[in-house]
C-alpha cells in the first residue's frame, strides 16, 4: 500500500497514496498503522483525501485501530470526501471518528 | 391524432438506474413517467402510438403490451437485432427511428405529435395542435422557458417576431445561447417531415434534423407553452421529480395508496408499528413493507414495496427501491437506494455489493453471510461503546 509518513510536532500524518481502499490493502494497511502505533505514535492523522473509494473491510480496519489507539491518543480522518465520507455516514462511523476536512485544519483545531 | 413515443435511449445521464430499467420506466413515485404520458395521450384521444424501443425493449414491452389496459393501442418498433448473446440494440437516432416506422407502413398519415418518454408533463396538447395548425409549419417544437444556466442540457431556439424558429441550437454553453426557450422533447410533425430524414442511418431530431429546418428556410415554428414539465433525465431529476410529487408540488399528480395519516401514504399489507417510529411527512411506503419500531423516516422520502426498515435506522429524505433491507445502523441521509447502488442525487454511486456493506443496505430476500455479520457486529459494538463512553461523558 503506497503512504507517505511524516511529523509535525506531536502528529504522525499518514498521507494514504492509493485511490482504492479495499479488501487488496486492508490488511497491509493494518500492519503499517499498527507498527507506527507500535513505534509509540499516539496521536495519528490519516489523511485520506487521494481515496476515492473505501469498503467495509478497510472502514472495519479503522475500527480496529481506534480500539489500539484507545484512551492514549488520537486517530483522526482528514480528507474523506464523495462515496469515501458518504462510507463513514452511512454506517455511522463519522460519530465515532474524528473528522477533520483536511490535515490543515487538523493542526490548527487541535493545536487551539 | 397518432402519436410516437420516443423511448430507445440509454439514458447514460441517468446511470446506475438506467442499467435496469430504461427511462422511461423510470418511476415517479411508483408509476412509470411513460405510463403518465400515455394517460395523457389518450384524455386528448391519440389512442394509436408507436413506441420504438432498443435499451432494455422488454421492460416497456412487457409492461404495456398492446396498450388495452391502459385504454389505447401500442405497438413497437424494436431497434437492434438478436444475437447468440441476446437482444442487441442499435438505436437510430429519435428521427431515424420515426422514419423506419413510416418506411415499414406509413403509419404517420396525418399530423402526429412525438414525445420524448423522459419528463412528467400535463401539456394541453389539444391547444398545441390547434396552436401548430394556425401557425401551418412542417413542424413545431413546444418550449419553456429555462433558466439561463440550465439550458446547456437542452435544445435552445430563436424565434422571430412569428414564432418561426430562425436558429436552433442543441446543447449550447450558456454564454453562446441565443435565448432561454429551451425544447422539452414534444414535437408536432406533418408527414412531409419524412422528406428530411434519411433512410437508413441513425439520425437525431435535435442535433440534424432541427438544424436541417433551419438552414432549408423551412416553415418550422416555436411554440411556447405554460404547463408542468419535470425532467426526469438526470439522476438529479429523478430525485427532484419525486420530492415534488411527495411535497404536492406537481399539480394534478395522483399520488399512489392511501393516506393514512397528514403527509403519509402507504400501499396494502404493510406491517408498521405506529406508535413506536418516528415519521415526518410527507412519507410514502410501498405495499408489504415492514417498518420497524425505533426507525426514524424524515420526508421528503419514498420507500418502495416489499422494504424492511429495521429498528434504529435513520432514512432521511431518501428514495429506497423495493425490495431494500436497511439495517438498524444505517444511517441514509439524501440517498438513492436503487438496484443494490447507493446513489447521491449528484451523481457520485457506491454500489454496496462492491464497498462490502451488504449488512448495512441490501436486498431484503438476501440471506447474511458470516462476513456480513463479523462486520455488523464490529461496526455495531464499536457504536455502542462510543454511545456509551458520550452518556458517561455527559453524565460526568
Amino acid at each position: 500500500m503506497k503512504h507517505s509518513t511524516r511529523t509535525e510536532g506531536e502528529f504522525t500524518i499518514v498521507t494514504i497514496e492509493e485511490s482504492r481502499m479495499d479488501a487488496a490493502v486492508a490488511p497491509e494497511f493494518k500492519n503499517c498503522i499498527a507498527q507506527l502505533l507500535a513505534g509509540g505514535a499516539n496521536r495519528l492523522v490519516l489523511d485520506i483525501s487521494s481515496v476515492q473509494f473505501m469498503d467495509s473491510s478497510s472502514l472495519g480496519v479503522l475500527v480496529s485501530l481506534l480500539k489500539m489507539v484507545g484512551n492514549r491518543g488520537d486517530l483522526m480522518i482528514a480528507g474523506a470526501k464523495g462515496i469515501v465520507a458518504d462510507l463513514f455516514k452511512l454506517t455511522r462511523m463519522d460519530r465515532v471518528f474524528r473528522m477533520v476536512p483536511d490535515v490543515g485544519s487538523v493542526l490548527g483545531t487541535v493545536a487551539a | 391524432m397518432k402519436a410516437m413515443i420516443l423511448a430507445a435511449g440509454k439514458g447514460t445521464r441517468v446511470r446506475p438506474i438506467t442499467d435496469e430499467v430504461p427511462k422511461p420506466m423510470i418511476p415517479i413515485l411508483r408509476k412509470p413517467v411513460m405510463e403518465s404520458i400515455i394517460e395523457l395521450l389518450r384524455s386528448h384521444g391519440a389512442n394509436e402510438i408507436v413506441v420504438n424501443t432498443s435499451h432494455l425493449s422488454s421492460v416497456i414491452e412487457n409492461y404495456f403490451r398492446d396498450g388495452s389496459q391502459l385504454g389505447v393501442e401500442i405497438a413497437y418498433s424494436y431497434e437492434g437485432c438478436m444475437t447468440d448473446e441476446g437482444l442487441e440494440g442499435k438505436a437510430l437516432g429519435s428521427a431515424g427511428g420515426m422514419k423506419r416506422i413510416q418506411e415499414f407502413s406509413g403509419f404517420f398519415d396525418e399530423t402526429f405529435i412525438v414525445l420524448c418518454g423522459d419528463a412528467w408533463i400535463d401539456l394541453d396538447i389539444g391547444e398545441a395542435l390547434r396552436r401548430h395548425r394556425e401557425k401551418g409549419g412542417l413542424a413545431s417544437i413546444i418550449l419553456q422557458e429555462a433558466p439561463r444556466e440550465e439550458v446547456y442540457k437542452y435544445g435552445v431556439v430563436k424565434l422571430e417576431e412569428n414564432q418561426r424558429i430562425v436558429k436552433f441550437q442543441e446543447k449550447p454553453n450558456p454564454a453562446e445561447a441565443v435565448s432561454n426557450l429551451i425544447n422539452t422533447g414534444i414535437y408536432i410533425f406533418e408527414p412531409d417531415i419524412f422528406e428530411y430524414i434519411p433512410s437508413g442511418v441513425e439520425y437525431d431530431i435535435g442535433g440534424q434534423l432541427f438544424p436541417a429546418l433551419v438552414a432549408a428556410g423551412e416553415e418550422f415554428y416555436g411554440l411556447p407553452m405554460d404547463f408542468q414539465w419535470f425532467d426526469i433525465g438526470s439522476v438529479s431529476g429523478v430525485w427532484a421529480a419525486t420530492r415534488m410529487a411527495l411535497q404536492g408540488k406537481i399539480h394534478g399528480f395522483q399520488m399512489p395508496g392511501k393516506q393514512v395519516k397528514p403527509g403519509i401514504w402507504t400501499g396494502i399489507n404493510v406491517s408498521i408499528d405506529w406508535k413506536q417510529v418516528t415519521m415526518t411527512p410527507p412519507v410514502y411506503i410501498g405495499g408489504s413493507s415492514k417498518i420497524e419500531a425505533g426507525a426514524k423516516i424524515t420526508g421528503p422520502c419514498m420507500i418502495g414495496a416489499n422494504c424492511v426498515v429495521e429498528n434504529g435506522a435513520e432514512v432521511t429524505e431518501c428514495l429506497i427501491g423495493d425490495y431494500t433491507r436497511i439495517s438498524g445502523m444505517a444511517s441514509l441521509d439524501k440517498k438513492l437506494i436503487f438496484g443494490g447502488d447507493c446513489i447521491s442525487p449528484d451523481g457520485g454511486v457506491m454500489n454496496v455489493g462492491e464497498a462490502q456493506i451488504r449488512w448495512l443496505v441490501d436486498d431484503m430476500r438476501r440471506m447474511l453471510n458470516p462476513g456480513d455479520l463479523h462486520d455488523m457486529m464490529l461496526f455495531s459494538n464499536m457504536l455502542s461503546f462510543h454511545e456509551t463512553i458520550a452518556q458517561e461523558k455527559e453524565v460526568a
